[in-house]
Protein backbone atom coordinates (compact mmCIF):
# COMPACT_ATOMS: atom_id res chain seq x y z
CA UNK A 1 0.00 0.00 0.00
CA UNK A 2 2.95 2.33 1.05
CA UNK A 3 4.43 2.13 -2.26
CA UNK A 4 0.98 2.93 -4.06
CA UNK A 5 0.29 6.11 -2.28
CA UNK A 6 3.27 8.39 -3.15
CA UNK A 7 1.95 10.00 -6.05
CA UNK A 8 -1.96 10.96 -5.09
CA UNK A 9 -4.51 9.51 -2.99
CA UNK A 10 -7.69 9.93 -0.70
CA UNK A 11 -7.51 10.00 2.71
CA UNK A 12 -11.01 9.95 4.35
CA UNK A 13 -10.57 10.73 7.88
CA UNK A 14 -14.02 9.15 8.88
CA UNK A 15 -13.15 6.36 6.94
CA UNK A 16 -10.20 6.00 8.77
CA UNK A 17 -11.61 6.47 12.09
CA UNK A 18 -14.41 3.78 11.14
CA UNK A 19 -11.49 1.85 10.51
CA UNK A 20 -9.93 2.55 14.15
CA UNK A 21 -13.04 1.39 15.89
CA UNK A 22 -13.00 -1.85 14.59
CA UNK A 23 -8.99 -1.96 15.65
CA UNK A 24 -9.57 -0.89 19.17
CA UNK A 25 -8.18 -2.43 21.48
CA UNK A 26 -8.33 -1.68 25.76
CA UNK A 27 -6.15 -3.19 28.45
CA UNK A 28 -7.09 -2.86 31.90
CA UNK A 29 -10.39 -0.97 31.27
CA UNK A 30 -10.86 -1.29 35.29
CA UNK A 31 -8.45 1.58 36.43
CA UNK A 32 -10.57 3.99 37.59
CA UNK A 33 -11.75 7.32 36.24
CA UNK A 34 -8.28 9.15 36.30
CA UNK A 35 -6.56 7.18 33.94
CA UNK A 36 -5.06 8.44 31.05
CA UNK A 37 -5.77 7.27 27.23
CA UNK A 38 -3.28 6.12 25.16
CA UNK A 39 -2.97 5.74 21.21
CA UNK A 40 -0.27 4.03 19.53
CA UNK A 41 0.68 5.66 15.95
CA UNK A 42 3.27 3.62 14.01
CA UNK A 43 5.23 6.02 11.60
CA UNK A 44 7.91 3.68 10.87
CA UNK A 45 7.36 2.61 7.23
CA UNK A 46 7.71 -0.61 6.30
CA UNK A 47 7.42 -2.56 9.68
CA UNK A 48 5.09 -4.39 11.03
CA UNK A 49 5.67 -3.75 14.84
CA UNK A 50 4.06 -5.55 18.23
CA UNK A 51 3.31 -2.95 20.93
CA UNK A 52 3.87 -3.30 24.79
CA UNK A 53 2.96 -1.12 27.68
CA UNK A 54 4.80 -1.82 31.03
CA UNK A 55 5.43 -5.38 28.94
CA UNK A 56 2.24 -6.29 28.50
CA UNK A 57 1.20 -6.40 25.08
CA UNK A 58 -1.35 -4.30 23.77
CA UNK A 59 -1.06 -4.67 20.17
CA UNK A 60 0.34 -7.10 17.35
CA UNK A 61 1.03 -6.71 14.19
CA UNK A 62 0.46 -3.43 13.97
CA UNK A 63 0.96 -1.64 10.57
CA UNK A 64 2.49 1.65 8.83
CA UNK A 65 -0.01 4.20 9.37
CA UNK A 66 -1.82 2.07 11.85
CA UNK A 67 -3.33 3.94 15.29
CA UNK A 68 -4.10 1.15 17.91
CA UNK A 69 -6.32 1.82 21.16
CA UNK A 70 -6.92 3.51 23.32
CA UNK A 71 -5.50 1.95 26.35
CA UNK A 72 -6.26 3.12 29.26
CA UNK A 73 -2.89 3.30 31.57
CA UNK A 74 -2.44 4.85 34.89
CA UNK A 75 -1.27 8.18 35.35
CA UNK A 76 2.86 8.73 35.63
CA UNK A 77 5.59 7.36 33.59
CA UNK A 78 5.10 4.13 31.26
CA UNK A 79 6.97 2.36 29.27
CA UNK A 80 6.23 1.37 25.63
CA UNK A 81 8.10 -1.40 23.66
CA UNK A 82 8.28 -1.82 19.81
CA UNK A 83 9.41 -5.43 18.59
CA UNK A 84 9.67 -7.22 15.11
CA UNK A 85 9.76 -10.46 15.44
CA UNK A 86 10.97 -10.54 18.96
CA UNK A 87 13.53 -8.04 18.08
CA UNK A 88 13.50 -4.83 20.28
CA UNK A 89 13.16 -2.07 17.93
CA UNK A 90 13.01 1.27 20.95
CA UNK A 91 11.66 1.01 23.85
CA UNK A 92 11.13 4.31 25.66
CA UNK A 93 9.34 5.37 28.89
CA UNK A 94 6.66 8.60 28.38
CA UNK A 95 4.59 10.76 31.18
CA UNK A 96 0.86 11.01 30.67
CA UNK A 97 -1.42 12.40 33.41
CA UNK A 98 -4.70 11.92 34.43
CA UNK A 99 -7.97 12.10 32.42
CA UNK A 100 -5.85 12.65 29.50
CA UNK A 101 -5.44 11.75 25.75
CA UNK A 102 -2.21 10.82 24.54
CA UNK A 103 -0.80 9.95 20.73
CA UNK A 104 2.30 7.87 21.32
CA UNK A 105 4.67 8.20 17.80
CA UNK A 106 7.07 5.79 16.86
CA UNK A 107 8.91 7.58 13.77
CA UNK A 108 11.80 8.45 11.78
CA UNK A 109 13.55 11.39 12.85
CA UNK A 110 14.67 13.89 10.88
CA UNK A 111 17.68 12.44 9.63
CA UNK A 112 18.55 9.14 10.41
CA UNK A 113 16.95 6.00 9.91
CA UNK A 114 16.53 4.78 13.60
CA UNK A 115 13.15 4.89 15.00
CA UNK A 116 12.73 7.49 18.09
CA UNK A 117 9.38 7.77 19.65
CA UNK A 118 7.66 11.57 20.23
CA UNK A 119 4.63 11.63 22.60
CA UNK A 120 1.69 14.01 21.87
CA UNK A 121 -1.23 15.59 24.30
CA UNK A 122 -4.47 15.60 22.32
CA UNK A 123 -6.36 18.75 23.37
CA UNK A 124 -9.86 17.32 22.97
CA UNK A 125 -11.78 20.91 23.79
CA UNK A 126 -15.12 20.92 21.81
CA UNK A 127 -15.20 22.00 18.66
CA UNK A 128 -17.84 24.87 17.01
CA UNK A 129 -20.45 23.26 14.96
CA UNK A 130 -19.17 22.69 11.16
CA UNK A 131 -15.86 22.94 12.21
CA UNK A 132 -12.89 20.77 12.89
CA UNK A 133 -9.86 20.62 14.69
CA UNK A 134 -6.96 19.84 12.27
CA UNK A 135 -3.49 19.32 14.02
CA UNK A 136 -0.38 18.15 11.27
CA UNK A 137 2.96 17.02 13.10
CA UNK A 138 5.68 16.41 11.47
CA UNK A 139 7.32 12.95 11.93
CA UNK A 140 8.97 12.06 9.00
CA UNK A 141 12.66 11.81 8.00
CA UNK A 142 12.92 15.63 6.13
CA UNK A 143 14.05 19.16 7.59
CA UNK A 144 11.58 21.54 8.55
CA UNK A 145 8.61 21.50 6.27
CA UNK A 146 5.61 23.71 5.35
CA UNK A 147 2.30 22.38 4.88
CA UNK A 148 0.32 23.77 1.57
CA UNK A 149 -3.47 23.94 2.02
CA UNK A 150 -5.34 24.70 -0.97
CA UNK A 151 -2.03 25.73 -2.63
CA UNK A 152 -1.51 28.13 0.24
CA UNK A 153 0.94 28.13 3.35
CA UNK A 154 -1.54 27.05 6.42
CA UNK A 155 1.35 25.46 8.55
CA UNK A 156 4.67 26.59 8.08
CA UNK A 157 8.06 25.55 9.36
CA UNK A 158 7.75 22.26 11.47
CA UNK A 159 10.26 20.55 12.69
CA UNK A 160 10.09 17.25 13.05
CA UNK A 161 8.60 16.37 16.64
CA UNK A 162 6.32 19.61 16.12
CA UNK A 163 2.79 19.75 14.91
CA UNK A 164 0.38 22.52 14.44
CA UNK A 165 -3.23 23.09 15.21
CA UNK A 166 -5.88 24.97 13.13
CA UNK A 167 -9.82 25.72 13.51
CA UNK A 168 -10.72 24.73 9.89
CA UNK A 169 -14.06 24.25 8.10
CA UNK A 170 -15.11 20.67 7.58
CA UNK A 171 -14.21 20.30 4.15
CA UNK A 172 -12.25 18.29 1.72
CA UNK A 173 -8.67 20.22 1.33
CA UNK A 174 -5.80 19.55 -0.89
CA UNK A 175 -2.92 18.62 1.41
CA UNK A 176 0.79 19.10 0.58
CA UNK A 177 4.23 18.98 2.33
CA UNK A 178 7.37 20.79 1.05
CA UNK A 179 10.68 22.22 2.99
CA UNK A 180 9.92 25.35 4.40
CA UNK A 181 9.77 28.22 1.85
CA UNK A 182 9.59 26.08 -1.02
CA UNK A 183 7.42 25.42 -3.26
CA UNK A 184 9.31 22.36 -4.95
CA UNK A 185 10.23 19.57 -4.71
CA UNK A 186 6.80 18.06 -3.23
CA UNK A 187 7.59 15.63 -0.69
CA UNK A 188 4.16 14.30 0.17
CA UNK A 189 0.74 14.69 -1.58
CA UNK A 190 -0.85 16.73 -2.88
CA UNK A 191 -3.09 14.39 -0.40
CA UNK A 192 -7.12 15.49 -0.70
CA UNK A 193 -7.98 15.50 3.08
CA UNK A 194 -11.55 15.24 4.17
CA UNK A 195 -11.49 16.41 7.72
CA UNK A 196 -14.47 15.40 10.25
CA UNK A 197 -16.36 17.95 12.24
CA UNK A 198 -16.71 18.08 15.91
CA UNK A 199 -13.44 16.39 16.22
CA UNK A 200 -9.77 16.40 16.48
CA UNK A 201 -8.30 15.62 13.50
CA UNK A 202 -4.38 14.70 13.75
CA UNK A 203 -2.28 14.30 10.29
CA UNK A 204 1.29 13.02 10.63
CA UNK A 205 3.37 13.12 7.88
CA UNK A 206 5.87 10.15 7.84
CA UNK A 207 8.82 8.21 6.12
CA UNK A 208 11.42 8.87 3.98
CA UNK A 209 11.21 10.88 0.44
CA UNK A 210 14.70 9.19 -1.04
CA UNK A 211 13.38 6.07 -0.16
CA UNK A 212 9.71 6.41 -1.30
CA UNK A 213 8.32 5.85 1.83
CA UNK A 214 6.15 9.42 2.44
CA UNK A 215 3.16 8.56 4.03
CA UNK A 216 0.32 9.77 6.56
CA UNK A 217 -1.52 8.75 9.80
CA UNK A 218 -4.46 9.66 10.55
CA UNK A 219 -5.94 9.75 13.62
CA UNK A 220 -9.64 11.07 14.18
CA UNK A 221 -10.84 11.93 18.00
CA UNK A 222 -14.21 12.95 18.46
CA UNK A 223 -14.44 15.86 21.00
CA UNK A 224 -18.03 17.31 20.85
CA UNK A 225 -19.33 20.36 19.18
CA UNK A 226 -19.65 24.03 20.85
CA UNK A 227 -21.64 26.99 19.97
CA UNK A 228 -24.74 27.87 18.38
CA UNK A 229 -26.49 28.33 15.40
CA UNK A 230 -26.25 30.73 12.90
CA UNK A 231 -28.71 33.53 13.84
CA UNK A 232 -31.52 35.26 11.21
CA UNK A 233 -32.19 38.14 13.11
CA UNK A 234 -30.27 40.65 15.50
CA UNK A 235 -32.56 43.05 17.10
CA UNK A 236 -30.39 45.32 19.05
CA UNK A 237 -32.03 47.92 19.47
CA UNK A 238 -34.94 48.89 21.64
CA UNK A 239 -35.08 52.56 22.17
CA UNK A 240 -35.03 53.91 19.29
CA UNK A 241 -32.55 57.15 20.61
CA UNK A 242 -30.10 56.83 17.95
CA UNK A 243 -32.55 56.74 14.89
CA UNK A 244 -31.63 58.95 12.31
CA UNK A 245 -27.99 58.89 12.98
CA UNK A 246 -27.61 55.41 10.96
CA UNK A 247 -25.19 55.74 7.50
CA UNK A 248 -27.86 57.37 4.95
CA UNK A 249 -27.19 54.02 2.51
CA UNK A 250 -29.45 51.10 2.74
CA UNK A 251 -28.07 48.15 1.00
CA UNK A 252 -30.64 45.57 0.22
CA UNK A 253 -28.60 42.81 -0.98
CA UNK A 254 -30.20 39.83 -2.69
CA UNK A 255 -30.24 36.36 -1.84
CA UNK B 1 3.03 -6.22 0.27
CA UNK B 2 0.14 -4.94 2.12
CA UNK B 3 -0.32 -8.06 4.36
CA UNK B 4 3.56 -9.23 4.45
CA UNK B 5 4.15 -11.13 7.19
CA UNK B 6 6.21 -10.14 10.18
CA UNK B 7 8.90 -13.00 8.87
CA UNK B 8 8.73 -11.52 5.54
CA UNK B 9 10.04 -8.72 4.18
CA UNK B 10 9.56 -6.09 6.54
CA UNK B 11 13.00 -6.14 7.80
CA UNK B 12 14.76 -4.78 5.00
CA UNK B 13 12.27 -2.39 3.72
CA UNK B 14 11.87 0.41 6.00
CA UNK B 15 15.78 -0.14 7.37
CA UNK B 16 14.87 0.79 11.05
CA UNK B 17 15.65 -2.60 12.53
CA UNK B 18 18.60 -4.32 10.44
CA UNK B 19 21.13 -2.26 11.83
CA UNK B 20 23.23 -3.48 14.32
CA UNK B 21 22.02 -3.30 17.70
CA UNK B 22 23.49 -0.78 20.12
CA UNK B 23 26.80 -2.02 21.82
CA UNK B 24 26.59 -2.25 25.43
CA UNK B 25 28.84 0.74 26.22
CA UNK B 26 25.92 2.52 25.20
CA UNK B 27 24.38 2.32 29.05
CA UNK B 28 26.17 5.49 29.78
CA UNK B 29 24.71 7.16 26.68
CA UNK B 30 21.56 5.74 27.94
CA UNK B 31 22.33 7.66 31.44
CA UNK B 32 22.79 11.04 29.80
CA UNK B 33 19.99 11.05 27.28
CA UNK B 34 17.59 10.09 30.94
CA UNK B 35 19.21 13.38 31.69
CA UNK B 36 18.21 15.64 28.55
CA UNK B 37 15.32 14.13 28.19
CA UNK B 38 14.31 15.28 31.45
CA UNK B 39 15.83 18.99 30.43
CA UNK B 40 13.87 18.28 27.36
CA UNK B 41 10.51 18.20 29.64
CA UNK B 42 11.37 20.84 31.58
CA UNK B 43 12.05 22.93 29.08
CA UNK B 44 9.19 22.49 26.95
CA UNK B 45 6.74 25.31 28.45
CA UNK B 46 4.95 25.63 25.14
CA UNK B 47 4.24 27.86 22.27
CA UNK B 48 6.23 30.60 24.13
CA UNK B 49 9.52 28.83 24.09
CA UNK B 50 12.29 30.07 22.26
CA UNK B 51 12.57 28.65 18.67
CA UNK B 52 16.20 27.76 19.68
CA UNK B 53 14.97 25.52 22.48
CA UNK B 54 14.86 22.48 20.95
CA UNK B 55 14.37 19.27 22.77
CA UNK B 56 17.73 17.28 21.84
CA UNK B 57 16.15 14.68 19.00
CA UNK B 58 16.67 11.51 20.51
CA UNK B 59 16.92 9.87 17.25
CA UNK B 60 20.25 11.82 16.38
CA UNK B 61 21.83 9.86 18.91
CA UNK B 62 21.22 5.94 18.66
CA UNK B 63 18.01 5.62 19.62
CA UNK B 64 17.38 1.78 19.63
CA UNK B 65 17.36 0.36 22.83
CA UNK B 66 19.50 -2.41 24.90
CA UNK B 67 15.97 -4.15 25.07
CA UNK B 68 17.95 -6.19 28.10
CA UNK B 69 17.16 -4.33 31.25
CA UNK B 70 13.62 -3.36 31.22
CA UNK B 71 13.64 -1.58 34.82
CA UNK B 72 16.30 0.63 34.28
CA UNK B 73 17.70 3.05 31.85
CA UNK B 74 15.24 3.55 29.47
CA UNK B 75 15.43 6.86 27.67
CA UNK B 76 12.02 9.07 27.89
CA UNK B 77 10.25 9.67 24.58
CA UNK B 78 10.71 13.17 23.17
CA UNK B 79 7.70 15.41 24.23
CA UNK B 80 5.96 16.33 20.98
CA UNK B 81 5.52 20.38 20.75
CA UNK B 82 4.08 22.97 18.77
CA UNK B 83 5.34 24.45 15.88
CA UNK B 84 7.75 28.03 16.46
CA UNK B 85 4.52 29.71 13.69
CA UNK B 86 2.09 28.60 16.29
CA UNK B 87 -1.28 30.50 15.72
CA UNK B 88 -2.61 32.56 18.59
CA UNK B 89 -6.56 32.14 18.52
CA UNK B 90 -8.91 33.76 21.27
CA UNK B 91 -12.48 34.04 22.34
CA UNK B 92 -13.05 37.84 22.44
CA UNK B 93 -13.38 39.48 25.70
CA UNK B 94 -12.94 43.01 25.08
CA UNK B 95 -13.26 45.50 22.27
CA UNK B 96 -11.83 48.75 21.40
CA UNK B 97 -13.29 50.79 18.99
CA UNK B 98 -12.04 54.17 17.00
CA UNK B 99 -11.26 56.64 19.45
CA UNK B 100 -10.13 54.58 22.64
CA UNK B 101 -13.41 53.20 24.03
CA UNK B 102 -14.00 49.92 25.34
CA UNK B 103 -16.51 47.21 26.13
CA UNK B 104 -16.78 43.66 27.66
CA UNK B 105 -17.68 41.35 25.44
CA UNK B 106 -19.53 37.66 26.36
CA UNK B 107 -20.36 35.12 24.54
CA UNK B 108 -24.14 35.43 22.70
CA UNK B 109 -26.42 31.81 21.83
CA UNK B 110 -28.47 31.61 18.68
CA UNK B 111 -31.79 30.96 20.67
CA UNK B 112 -34.56 30.37 18.09
CA UNK B 113 -32.99 31.74 15.50
CA UNK B 114 -31.97 35.50 17.30
CA UNK B 115 -28.60 36.08 18.38
CA UNK B 116 -29.19 37.02 21.76
CA UNK B 117 -26.53 39.69 22.53
CA UNK B 118 -26.42 40.88 26.17
CA UNK B 119 -29.13 43.38 27.95
CA UNK B 120 -26.54 45.58 29.18
CA UNK B 121 -26.50 48.01 26.40
CA UNK B 122 -22.95 48.51 27.61
CA UNK B 123 -21.30 45.16 26.96
CA UNK B 124 -21.83 43.96 23.29
CA UNK B 125 -22.00 39.72 22.61
CA UNK B 126 -19.95 37.38 20.65
CA UNK B 127 -21.80 34.72 18.83
CA UNK B 128 -20.71 31.39 20.03
CA UNK B 129 -20.84 29.56 16.92
CA UNK B 130 -18.71 32.03 14.85
CA UNK B 131 -14.84 31.93 14.77
CA UNK B 132 -12.14 32.98 17.31
CA UNK B 133 -10.08 36.35 16.72
CA UNK B 134 -7.12 34.34 15.22
CA UNK B 135 -8.55 31.43 13.01
CA UNK B 136 -7.77 31.08 9.49
CA UNK B 137 -10.95 30.99 8.47
CA UNK B 138 -14.69 32.69 8.88
CA UNK B 139 -16.37 36.10 10.74
CA UNK B 140 -15.81 36.53 13.88
CA UNK B 141 -18.99 38.11 14.78
CA UNK B 142 -19.48 40.82 17.61
CA UNK B 143 -23.36 42.66 18.05
CA UNK B 144 -24.65 45.11 20.48
CA UNK B 145 -27.36 47.24 21.50
CA UNK B 146 -27.33 50.60 19.64
CA UNK B 147 -30.09 51.42 22.56
CA UNK B 148 -33.13 50.62 24.66
CA UNK B 149 -35.82 51.90 25.76
CA UNK B 150 -34.49 51.71 29.73
CA UNK B 151 -30.69 52.06 29.17
CA UNK B 152 -30.48 54.46 26.50
CA UNK B 153 -27.86 55.00 23.84
CA UNK B 154 -25.74 51.96 23.74
CA UNK B 155 -21.88 51.33 23.22
CA UNK B 156 -22.68 49.72 19.68
CA UNK B 157 -24.32 53.38 19.16
CA UNK B 158 -20.59 54.18 17.74
CA UNK B 159 -20.29 52.17 15.04
CA UNK B 160 -23.15 54.78 13.33
CA UNK B 161 -20.26 57.00 12.56
CA UNK B 162 -17.43 54.41 12.65
CA UNK B 163 -15.50 54.78 9.21
CA UNK B 164 -13.48 52.59 6.62
CA UNK B 165 -9.84 52.51 7.75
CA UNK B 166 -10.69 52.67 11.27
CA UNK B 167 -9.01 50.33 13.26
CA UNK B 168 -10.93 48.01 15.81
CA UNK B 169 -9.07 45.83 18.35
CA UNK B 170 -10.18 42.94 20.44
CA UNK B 171 -8.27 41.55 23.17
CA UNK B 172 -8.91 38.43 25.02
CA UNK B 173 -6.90 35.94 27.33
CA UNK B 174 -3.46 38.09 26.89
CA UNK B 175 -3.47 38.37 23.35
CA UNK B 176 -4.94 40.85 21.18
CA UNK B 177 -6.08 41.34 17.30
CA UNK B 178 -6.52 44.69 15.54
CA UNK B 179 -8.44 44.51 12.37
CA UNK B 180 -9.16 47.84 9.85
CA UNK B 181 -13.14 48.85 8.98
CA UNK B 182 -13.21 47.90 5.31
CA UNK B 183 -16.99 48.61 4.79
CA UNK B 184 -19.82 49.71 6.43
CA UNK B 185 -23.29 49.05 5.35
CA UNK B 186 -27.08 49.13 6.36
CA UNK B 187 -28.79 45.86 5.36
CA UNK B 188 -32.71 45.52 6.15
CA UNK B 189 -33.23 42.67 8.48
CA UNK B 190 -35.19 40.80 6.18
CA UNK B 191 -32.02 40.17 4.20
CA UNK B 192 -29.79 39.83 6.90
CA UNK B 193 -29.69 36.50 7.32
CA UNK B 194 -29.63 35.53 3.03
CA UNK B 195 -27.09 37.55 2.67
CA UNK B 196 -24.91 34.72 3.03
CA UNK B 197 -21.35 36.58 3.17
CA UNK B 198 -22.45 38.52 7.11
CA UNK B 199 -22.07 35.16 9.13
CA UNK B 200 -19.71 33.24 7.07
CA UNK B 201 -17.67 30.45 8.25
CA UNK B 202 -15.66 29.03 5.53
CA UNK B 203 -14.20 32.51 3.58
CA UNK B 204 -11.34 34.68 4.89
CA UNK B 205 -11.12 35.61 8.63
CA UNK B 206 -13.18 39.03 9.34
CA UNK B 207 -14.24 40.88 11.99
CA UNK B 208 -18.08 41.82 12.02
CA UNK B 209 -20.13 44.24 14.02
CA UNK B 210 -23.46 44.20 13.92
CA UNK B 211 -26.30 46.50 15.57
CA UNK B 212 -29.22 48.49 15.00
CA UNK B 213 -29.96 51.14 12.48
CA UNK B 214 -32.31 52.26 9.51
CA UNK B 215 -35.71 53.77 10.45
CA UNK B 216 -37.22 53.18 14.15
CA UNK B 217 -40.37 52.62 14.67
CA UNK B 218 -42.43 52.33 17.78
CA UNK B 219 -43.73 48.26 17.92
CA UNK B 220 -41.56 47.26 15.22
CA UNK B 221 -37.97 49.07 16.10
CA UNK B 222 -35.61 49.38 13.63
CA UNK B 223 -35.48 47.84 10.09
CA UNK B 224 -32.33 47.62 9.73
CA UNK B 225 -28.94 46.14 10.86
CA UNK B 226 -26.05 48.05 10.38
CA UNK B 227 -22.86 45.93 9.61
CA UNK B 228 -19.11 46.72 10.13
CA UNK B 229 -16.88 44.50 8.25
CA UNK B 230 -12.94 44.54 9.13
CA UNK B 231 -9.77 42.64 8.10
CA UNK B 232 -6.93 41.43 10.44
CA UNK B 233 -3.94 43.47 10.38
CA UNK B 234 -1.82 40.15 11.15
CA UNK B 235 -1.45 37.62 13.08
CA UNK B 236 -2.76 37.64 16.81
CA UNK B 237 -0.40 38.00 19.49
Amino acid sequence: MTRAVTTRWTVSAALLAGALGTAGFTVAPSYAADSAKVYIVQGLPGDNLDVAVDGKTVATDVKTAAVVGPFSVRPGTRKVTFTDNGKVVLERTFGVKARSSWDVVVHLPESSDKATLTVFRNDLSSVPKGKASLTVAHTASVPAADVRVNNKVLFSNIANGQALNLIVPVATYKVAIVRTGKTSPVLLGPVSLTVQGGALNRVYALGDPSKKTMNVAVHVIATGTSGSATPHRVNTGTGGQAAGSAPSLVVTLIP
Amino acid sequence: MATSSPSGSTSGAGGCPTGPRRPRTARRLTAALLVLGGLAVGGCAGPGTAPGAQPPAAGSARPDTSGADPTQSVPAAREGRPGPTARIRFVPTRVVLPGGSEAPVAPAETVDGELKVPEDVAHVGWWDGSAAAGDPFGHTVIAGHVDSATEGLGYFARLLRIKPGEVVTVTGAGHRLSYRVISVRTITKQTLATSGSIFDQTGDPRLVLITCGGTYRRGTGYDSNVVVMAEPLGPAH
